[in-house]
């Protein structure tokens, strides 16, 4: 007889792939979010131009649109939630750390497919040089990974609340800008052909810290 | 605190600035705007303490659940951002008279608003939450994580800032070969201002558990 | 584990107590103080005013809501099963409980079998759906369904991991004829194996419990 039903990995993997249906079938976030990030985009360029010989403001503008795009949509997974009053239903099957972990790898997923679009199209809009690829691809990476963690906490606890959007983004700044500073300073080196080292373990340091105390504070996000 | 602690704590206080003003020598470096020593490393050394009070009470509250931690978090919160946003004002008014511009985003001052944006957003998250207990601990898990934002933020983060914005910028605050009268001066504001925080904690702590009581009934 | 607990959920001890348990929502007393003790299979009717708590005791015992005061006990198997284990052990019907409009009654099942880490989740979900007469809807989105069969998929869900204790919020409403009928057989299956708590203003769902529990809260304009 089922009745006790085993570990979160499952749920994990099972809430994983709910999202990318629900997503795909409704897909009103992705192309909100992409259509931001898009515009966004679109407004930079406009505004600066081609910067081939200032790459770092190219840096530092890249973060800016990546962050902006994180701040419009990454707390959008719990906020249908909380519109479809669906929350009863997924607290009943899984357990807090599987929910918020399965969220984690949708936003990043998320993520992932909103740069696919985006960081293209900014390298060829702004005339960017180059990149190393692996340097560059590896910090776009690891700033993703801390840039999901950290939204993704913060988007549990805001869909709780009564603020949304500007809320959201006002609590998340904090624990982003860490992530911004670091990734912008990696960004910048790897086109001057310098060392991404330091950046780069403060993006996966940063990151871990975020994991691990999330993991911790999960169970307490859903009690009433 | 009683009628007696807190003229104690005003006659210490005043007595102190008026210490600094006529006893305590000025450094030669930083001439009349010596003065500033006295209110805003103090108010920055509150600022701290109070976050890390609060942010200390909120982790025992997500562990024992007991109000009283929910109200010392926040009555923590809301005394250190006055203080913070005092430290940050006199730290800006210090940098115009000693290097001519108000705010550089040298390390110091990123660390220092840092830490306002990490009060206000706190303090915002707990204004748009009206159930108490909802309240409270949801404010707690975003304060635990705060928490470890914080290191991030006050050492590594201005670090790498300031090498993206290499301004000659001598910073002599570091420096200070500091005159015993200087130090005594300074310590007793520090004392002061530790005092004065502890003493408008435990009235605010006094009003939450009262508001909390009112609630119950 | 999982098959001694099997045998276990049969048949031996299974005990449900709350002791001194109760709740406030802020200034509102939402249940008032109360002691129970069941530890034999049966139904037991939950009644009580408009406001007087009984969804939020069955929130409370599903271990959605963590109680202002007071402690629940769940033993299953003889074992003692923490608040946050409930969720496996107790299967919740409600009126509030609102499933993924973009996915099907068959998926939504589905996921909430694989999120539970249930043996062959396909084949759960579909007996839970037959159980309460919906497999032939089973493949139509939810936002199809009327409101009665809506009402048929909660329950399909709290039957879906065969737990030995269920909570039923307002079984019976927006049921037809039929589906109180098909209802009360569930009910009629359950109780020899296991507790079923009905929490419930209609007399027809009471005549299907053995005992009752009335909750004597304030209730909603009702004067101290």
């Amino acid at each position: 007889m089922p009745s006790n039903g085993s570990s979160s990995g499952a749920a994990v993997w099972a809430i994983l792939r709910k999202e990318c249906r629900s997503e795909w079938r409704t897909r009103y976030g992705l192309n909100a979010a992409l259509l931001f990030a898009v515009t966004t985009l679109t407004g930079v360029s406009f505004a600066m131009g081609r910067l081939t010989d200032r790459t770092d403001m190219l840096a530092a503008l890249l973060w800016v649109v990546l962050l902006f795009a994180t701040l419009a949509s990454l707390s959008h997974a719990f906020v249908r939630e909380v519109e479809g009053h669906t929350l009863t239903m997924l607290r009943l099957v899984a357990s807090p750390t599987a929910i918020a972990l399965g969220k984690l790898l949708f936003n990043i997923v998320f993520l992932a497919v909103i740069e696919i679009v985006t960081v293209p199209l900014f390298l060829t809009l702004m005339g960017a040089p180059p990149p190393r690829w692996g340097a560059f691809l590896g910090l776009l990476g690891l700033g993703s990974l801390a840039l999901a963690c950290a939204s993704t906490l913060v988007g549990a606890v805001i869909s709780q609340t009564r603020g949304r959007g500007a809320l959201f983004a006002g609590v998340s700044i904090p624990l982003l800008l860490p992530v911004l500073a670091a990734a912008v300073s990696g960004m910048r080196s790897q086109w001057a052909g310098g060392p991404i080292a330091a950046e780069a373990r403060l993006l996966a340091a940063y990151s871990v810290a975020l994991l691990a105390a999330s993991l911790l504070l999960y169970d307490h996000l859903w009690e009433d | 605190m009683g009628m007696i602690g807190r003229w104690l704590l005003f006659l210490w206080i005043a007595g102190w600035i008026v210490a600094a003003f006529l006893w305590a020598p000025l450094v030669p470096v930083l001439g009349e705007t010596t003065r500033v020593l006295y209110f805003h490393i103090p108010a920055a050394w509150v600022t701290v303490v109070a976050l890390a009070w609060s942010m200390g009470h909120s982790i025992l509250y997500l562990r024992s659940r007991r109000m009283e931690h929910d109200h010392q978090a926040a009555a923590a919160a809301e005394i250190g951002i006055l203080f913070c946003v005092v430290a940050t004002i006199s730290g800006s008014l210090w940098a115009k008279a000693m290097w001519g511009s108000y705010w550089n985003w040298d390390p110091r001052e990123t660390s220092i608003f840092f830490v306002l944006l990490v009060y206000a957003a706190y303090l915002a998250l707990r204004s748009a939450i009206e159930e108490e207990e909802r309240r409270a601990r949801l404010s707690a898990v975003y304060s635990a994580i705060a928490f470890v934002s914080v290191p991030f933020l006050i050492f590594v983060v201005p670090r790498i800032y300031f090498s993206l914005h290499p301004d000659p910028i001598i910073n002599p605050r570091g420096k200070l070969d500091m005159d015993p009268r200087i130090r005594i001066v300074f310590f007793a504001m520090l004392v002061g201002f530790t005092a004065l925080f502890f003493w408008l904690q435990s009235l605010r702590v006094r009003v939450a558990r009262l508001e909390h009581r009112l609630d119950q009934a | 584990m999982s098959a001694a607990l099997a045998t276990a959920a049969g048949g031996a001890p299974l005990a449900l107590e709350a002791r001194d348990l109760g709740h406030r929502y802020g200034r509102r007393t939402g249940l008032e103080p109360l002691s129970f003790a069941l530890d034999t299979p049966g139904v037991t009717a939950i009644t009580g005013a408009n406001g007087s708590g009984k969804s939020t005791l069955m929130r409370i015992l599903a271990g959605l809501l963590r109680p202002t005061r007071g402690a629940v006990s769940l033993t299953v198997g003889g074992r003692s099963v923490t608040a946050a284990e409930r969720r496996r052990w107790v299967g919740y019907a409600s009126p509030e409980l609102a499933f993924y409009d973009e996915l099907s009654a068959e998926e939504n099942l589905v996921f909430a079998a694989e999120a539970r880490g249930l043996e062959g989740p396909a084949a759960a979900a579909a007996a839970a759906l037959a159980r309460v007469g919906l497999g032939a809807r089973a493949g139509d989105g939810v936002a199809a369904l009327s409101s009665g069969m809506r009402q048929r998929l909660r329950i399909a869900f709290a039957l879906l991991h065969r737990p030995p204790v269920l909570l039923l919020d307002e079984p019976g409403s927006h049921l037809d004829d039929e589906g109180r009928t098909t209802l009360a057989a569930l009910v009629g299956q359950e109780r020899e194996r296991g507790m079923v708590l009905i929490a419930t203003n209609d007399e027809k769902e009471w005549g299907l419990a053995e005992q009752r529990i009335e909750l004597r809260g304030r209730g909603l304009g009702h004067p101290a």
